[in-house]
């Protein structure tokens, strides 16, 4: 498990998501999970902007707030430290 | 070969919760609306600015002929006069006028409407609780139906026919105990004995004539057992005034009231199940009325006066989304560049909201604020919405009644209205200029400190 998670995280192949800290459960869209598997993986915002450049049809002023505010999303859920 | 890129939705995560749904909730409509009435929604925004509000006139048209159907079908020679007040826009009214709609007026000023669209006198209805009058005056010489709504106004009315030397016939609005609370504010209770004396009083007075009779049973009545009560109540008193008073009426007016396809606030269930259509309406009312007293060459015309059940639908409204943010709790805001200054029925319905971009199907509950600097510019406590980026559109339809007439200049400009009519498009009210709403102001001389101050 990557540090940056508060508690054990399990992410299934469709999008569900389980909180073993809080017992909360959750859904990811499509890009939502490629984030999310990144930061499992323990790569760093820089690294995943990269691949999500690299990865899907989206300009990068775009994706750099889209990542601003899903990590935002994530702080503030409780599933992350930022 | 690198493959091809995969296509982009902005990331989100929504918490599980219980309650979004219920058993009469259906999927929200993620299908992004990108096209109205067969135009792109964003090319219309570029065209024509945001907010934008849009009139389908081919579904004005529908609904006018739906409802003159339902009703003339079931009462011969059943007429449709306007509510003017849900919607006062000149195209709009020329709209229903050119499909046989009379004009149902509320004030002078909606009269005045009325005439300048070249509407004669004899097509116009004038109702409402304060008439001045020399407005009387003009609506007598003009021959319109005056529905009299308190003693007050028979003496004015009286000392008008005086002063034209006439005898003129007039209506006179009545109200009963349908609903709760009851709607008795406009004119004379039947039950209290009000309305039998208003009319007693009128015929004895010689320079007034009663020939209709009025009654409006409310707003948003989804019930049409209440008109049904209504129907019989008319037919009862015509009954006693015809004979105790040998009252003989050329027309009764059932007023308005019709729902629309919008979800009350506090309602339980969807207005997709509860509004009832135009037939179910005039099954409720129209055979009732048919087993009044007379013979059926001598039936009262029929009147109705319907307002938000023909504009509702036919306009819906373009918004852009400025921003959103979370708030402390953990839910998602959303603010849009329309408020309920454009907005004002939104202290009654749940409008719904479409997106016009694909934004993915991941949804989440939203509050939805308009743009207005005021904590109270609340368009949607809970909208069900995909991911939102400052600049995407959305489009709230359903929204043509009372949002135009009620709108107030706060702040921003009012928009611009647009008819799309056999795939065209024409501007029906321009966006308002700083100029257009400072233009009755006048600063006096002496209040100009601002020269005074560069004076010194």
């Amino acid at each position: 498990m990557s540090e940056i998670f508060k508690s054990e995280v399990t992410l299934s192949e469709n999008g569900f998501l389980f909180d073993h800290g809080s017992g909360l459960t959750y859904t990811l869209n499509t890009t939502g999970q490629f984030i999310f598997r990144q930061l499992q993986s323990g790569q760093k915002s820089k690294q995943i902007m990269e691949k999500m450049l690299d990865e899907f049809e989206v300009i990068e002023e775009t994706a750099r707030k889209d990542l601003d505010d899903f990590f935002r999303q994530l702080n503030e859920l409780g599933l992350i430290d930022l | 070969m690198k493959q091809e890129k995969k296509s982009y939705v902005k990331p989100t995560i929504v918490r599980h919760s219980v309650g979004v749904t219920n058993k009469y909730g259906r999927p929200p409509a993620t299908v992004p609306m990108s096209r109205l009435n067969g135009f792109d929604v964003k090319e219309l925004v570029n065209e024509y600015g945001s907010p934008l509000y849009v009139l389908s006139v081919e579904q004005l048209r529908q609904n006018y002929q739906d409802m003159f159907r339902a009703f003339s079908t079931r009462y011969p020679g059943a007429r449709i006069a306007y509510s003017y007040k849900t919607n006062y826009l000149k195209a709009v009214c020329s709209i229903l006028h050119s499909e046989g709609a009379l004009a149902e007026v509320v004030s002078g000023f909606e009269y005045d409407i009325a005439r300048n669209l070249a509407m004669p006198g004899e097509k116009i209805i004038f109702n409402g609780p304060y008439k001045t009058r020399d407005e009387l005056a003009r609506a007598f010489t003009d021959g319109a139906m005056v529905n009299i709504d308190n003693y007050d106004e028979i003496q004015v009315c009286e000392e008008v026919a005086d002063e034209l030397g006439r005898k003129f016939p007039v209506g006179v609005r009545v109200n009963m105990d349908l609903n709760n609370p009851p709607w008795h504010k406009f004119g004379f209770n039947v039950e209290a004995g009000h309305a039998y004396e208003a009319v007693k009083r009128i015929q004895s007075g010689g320079k007034l004539d009663v020939k209709g009779l009025h009654i409006h049973v409310g707003t948003y009545v989804d019930d049409v057992n209440i008109y049904s009560m209504a129907a019989q109540g008319l037919v009862n008193f015509y009954t006693v005034i015809k004979e105790q008073l040998g009252i003989k009426l050329k027309y009764w007016d059932m007023g308005g009231g019709y729902a629309s396809h919008n979800t009350l606030n506090w309602a339980w269930q969807s207005a997709e199940y509860t509004c009832p259509t135009f037939d179910q309406y005039a099954e409720a009312i129209c055979p009732i009325l048919l087993k009044g007293p007379f013979q059926a060459a001598e039936a009262p015309r029929l009147f109705l006066e319907p307002g938000r059940a023909l504009v509702d639908e036919p306009i819906s409204m373009i918004t852009t989304v400025v921003s959103q943010k979370r708030l402390p709790g953990g839910k998602r805001g959303v603010i849009v560049d329309a408020g309920m200054n454009v907005l004002s029925s939104v202290q009654w319905y749940n409008y719904n909201c479409q997106t016009v971009q694909d934004s993915g199907l991941t949804l989440e509950d939203t509050i939805l604020y308009g743009g207005l600097c005021m904590n109270i510019d609340v368009l949607r406590q809970n909208a069900v919405l995909p991911p939102l980026r400052r600049g995407e559109l959305l489009v709230i339809p359903h929204i043509g009644a009372y949002n135009l007439s009620q709108s107030w200049q706060f702040i921003y400009l009012r928009p611009a209205v647009i008819a799309i009519d056999n795939g065209k498009i024409h501007l029906i009210k321009a966006s308002e200029t700083r100029e257009y709403v400072q233009e009755m102001e006048s600063v006096p001389k002496e209040f100009n400190t601002y020269s005074i101050a560069n004076k010194n």
